[in-house]
């Protein structure tokens, strides 16, 4: 038994799910359910149908790169039973199923995340179009004409001594 | 599949006709044809002869995957906004395949294991 992948939307196809398309060429096109099968059809490209993983990776609407994308991987050579390994790797996809989970979702929060990012972009750019409108620190200090002059105030030994006799 | 033969002598339950579906079966599909056109020069062979094919399948527009009956219904296909679309498409990126579907699933590349002989 083997879980695949949809041709045209990417999601899984359980066993009892779904179409297998086998063309003139011997090339097997697999489909989760009819309206990916019915698309398909209509020669669609999944690249430009908005709820398919394969456009939303596209244009950056979901992670695409993380190091938990390579431990799914599809094994084309049979590996001997192993109850150990078995037990292990069931462990293993729980775990890692929840660590990728919770990475995509915090990449989609950030995503969406209204203002911040947009206010540094514009920022940025208006740093770039007015940087000759910006004087360097150190010139402003020697400018006189821009900063306010630094005045000294002497405090004298006198005045401390008048101060004794009213706080008692 | 299909809707109902418009020709009234035809009285056969079957509305749509055997020919047309099978001509549709066998065309080829879109990544055979960006595949083909990937290919270099030196590896197309020599169209083969047909007597079914019109033009006895000499005349092939490689894009389009169509047959024609001479080589100036052929360059007359060329012009057309069709064959011009075709050719655009097939310059573009690659059509999608199964392993950009399983890419874009969250899997990593398919795992072969060892090589087995050493060629």
């Amino acid at each position: 038994m083997r879980l695949e992948k949809c041709w045209f939307c990417s999601s899984t196809v359980y066993p009892g799910h779904g179409i297998k398309f086998v063309r003139n060429d011997a090339k097997i096109f697999r489909f989760c359910r009819s309206k990916c099968h019915k698309n398909f059809k209509m020669k669609r490209n999944p690249c430009k149908v908005k709820w398919t993983k394969a456009y939303r990776r596209l244009h950056g609407k979901d992670m695409t790169q993380d190091s938990t994308f390579e431990f799914e991987r599809k094994r084309n050579r049979p590996e001997r039973y192993d109850r150990n390994l078995a037990e292990n790797t069931l462990k293993a996809i729980k775990k890692i199923d929840k660590i990728r989970s919770d990475r995509a979702s915090d990449h989609i929060k950030n995503r969406l995340k209204t203002g911040k990012v947009q206010r540094q972009k514009e920022a940025r750019k208006q740093l770039e179009l007015g940087i000759h409108l910006v004087k360097a620190s150190l010139a402003l200090a020697q400018d006189s004409s821009l900063c306010l002059p630094k005045i000294k105030v002497n405090v004298s030994q006198a005045q401390t001594e008048e101060n004794q006799p009213m706080e008692e | 599949m299909g809707g109902k033969c418009p020709s009234r002598k035809v009285k056969k339950r079957r509305f749509s006709h055997k020919t047309a579906r099978r001509d549709k079966f066998l065309l080829k599909g879109d990544d055979l044809v960006y595949d083909e056109l990937q290919k270099s020069d030196t590896e197309k062979k020599p169209l083969p002869r047909d007597e079914d094919l019109p033009g006895m399948g000499q005349y092939y527009c490689l894009h389009c995957d169509r047959y024609f009956a001479n080589a100036t219904v052929r360059d007359e296909h060329f012009k057309t906004k069709r064959h011009k679309k075709r050719l655009k498409q097939m310059s573009g990126p690659a059509p999608h395949t199964q392993l950009d579907a399983e890419l874009a699933a969250g899997m990593g590349m398919p795992d072969n294991g060892p090589a087995l002989m050493s060629m």
